[in-house]
């Protein structure tokens, strides 16, 4: 079983670009976008992840359609406290007829666009060994490696003590599903703790020291591609600067 | 409940990676303390976090009939120790925004301060008081659920107040909106959750794992 995000992100055409380009890229769009005025910096930085995900990452428009609306729940909820007031005549509309609510869903989207493109577009344990680079101790990155693993594994346990379950109807009525849902993590502790061990001893008998060594495929950071993502990151920041 | 990416300033944002940071930095010395002592205890302590990542794709039928999630705040904090759980959670919360948008790098710090530090030394805490009370097993595991999932929402909620204060009432009448517009999700969940625990901690006492798990991990 996989993961939609990871799919897209091993399957895509930016998998063969070099990790730093990449996370310049989303995370200095990302960058703008929090300290750019919303209006219309967030704006700009919205279209350009938009562009740099749909035209030049080519990810699909339906997923990454279906990626953006994950987060929307909590930003369009979270907004809503925003522009509202509570005052002695109950709750009425913000003094600023909800312009502060509609920056913060600007803002928050453009961010979470910039986050999308670079996890669309990176396997996670790209993203870790980058980290390792950065001086992440390295405990944590095996750490980190080895539940990126994990995740897999014990999603198929649970996919599959679900179907069994299901099969039994323990998933009709809210109370049988409260107890199957209860059954089911109960089942699966165990399994993950045994998983564990077993691996454990496999890699203890090949001799596994703690380190995980990858095999990584080196791949050249482009200097014109780094040149003109920096050059992007200042168009936007000096349009924004000029228009507001 | 996750705050989601971008939605906190970018100042908030940094003060709370800030505060998460110490705490993060403890639980990974102690991670490295368990490592040199115990190399076997790596893959345990995977397979935790790969569990309490799983936790969150499963979905959690709610008392008002929406769906949600287990959070394993409290679960974790029972099982694996509260000073271990801020760096397991923090790894869940980043492969959490990665993996499935929830939550994000720029709020990382304010999350973890939520739902890796706050819920689980709040779970933790209610679970050992209330084995000193005497009270029933079943019991003391729901209130540490239920109050551990309730204080990482009064956190979120808190968070988002200082946050985006109101501009009648400042931070307390923003409070009484972020806290009475997630209640409605949040407090359903939370007494799931701690009836869920209750569920898992029973059927791992019967079997006789809850010990072992707890000693290896």
């Amino acid at each position: 079983m996989t993961l939609h995000m990871d799919r897209l992100a091993q399957g895509g055409p930016w998998r063969q670009r070099a990790l730093a380009e990449k996370a310049v890229l989303a995370l200095g769009l990302l960058g703008l976008a929090l300290v750019l005025p919303p209006w219309p910096g967030a704006a700009l930085v919205l279209v350009a992840a938009w562009t740099s995900a749909l035209a030049a990452a080519r990810i699909p428009w339906g997923d990454w359609l279906r990626l953006n609306a994950a987060p929307l729940g909590f930003v369009l909820t979270g907004a809503a406290a925003v522009a509202v007031e509570i005052g002695p005549d109950g709750i009425t509309l913000a003094a600023d007829h909800g312009r502060a609510a509609l920056a913060i869903v600007l803002r928050a989207s453009a961010a979470a666009s910039c986050l999308l493109l670079l996890a669309a577009t990176t396997p996670t344990p790209d993203l870790v060994q980058g980290l390792r680079r950065l001086g992440l101790p390295v405990e944590l990155i095996e750490i980190m490696l080895l539940t990126w693993r994990f995740i897999f594994l014990l999603q198929d346990a649970a996919a599959s003590i679900r179907n069994a379950q299901e099969a039994r109807l323990g998933w009709h009525g809210r109370g049988r599903s409260l107890r199957s849902l209860g059954l089911l993590i109960a089942q699966l502790l165990p399994q993950a703790m045994e998983r564990a061990r077993r691996l454990e001893m496999g890699m203890a008998a090949r001799g596994f020291d703690g380190t995980l060594r990858l095999a990584r495929p080196h791949r050249r950071v482009s200097a014109i591609s780094m040149i003109s993502i920096i050059s992007l990151h200042l168009v936007l920041a000096g349009t924004c600067l000029w228009l507001a | 409940m996750h705050i989601m990416e971008g939605f906190l300033p970018a100042g908030h944002a940094l003060a709370w990676t800030a505060i998460s940071t110490p705490f993060v930095v403890a639980g990974v010395r102690r991670l490295k303390r368990i490592l040199a002592d115990n190399p076997q205890a790596r893959l345990p302590l995977a397979a935790a976090a790969g569990f309490t990542f799983i936790l969150s794709a499963l979905k959690l039928p709610s008392v008002t009939g929406s769906c949600s999630h287990p959070t394993g705040t409290g679960l974790g904090a029972m099982m694996f120790g509260p000073s271990v759980m801020a760096v397991l959670g923090a790894v869940v919360l980043l492969f959490q925004g990665l993996l499935l948008a929830h939550g994000g790098v720029t709020t990382l710090g304010a999350n973890i301060f939520s739902m890796a530090i706050a819920g689980p030394w709040v779970a933790y805490g209610v679970w050992k008081l209330s084995d000193r009370l005497g009270l029933p097993a079943a019991i003391g595991v729901f209130l540490s659920a239920f109050l551990g999932d309730l204080a990482t929402y009064v956190v979120t909620s808190t968070q988002l107040a200082l946050a985006f204060p109101d501009a009648e009432t400042g931070f307390a009448g923003a409070l009484a909106k972020f806290a009475s517009i997630f209640a409605v999700t949040q407090a359903p969940l939370a007494v799931a959750e701690g009836l869920v625990t209750v569920v898992v901690i029973n059927a791992l006492t019967a079997r006789g794992q809850m010990h072992g798990l707890g000693e290896k991990a």
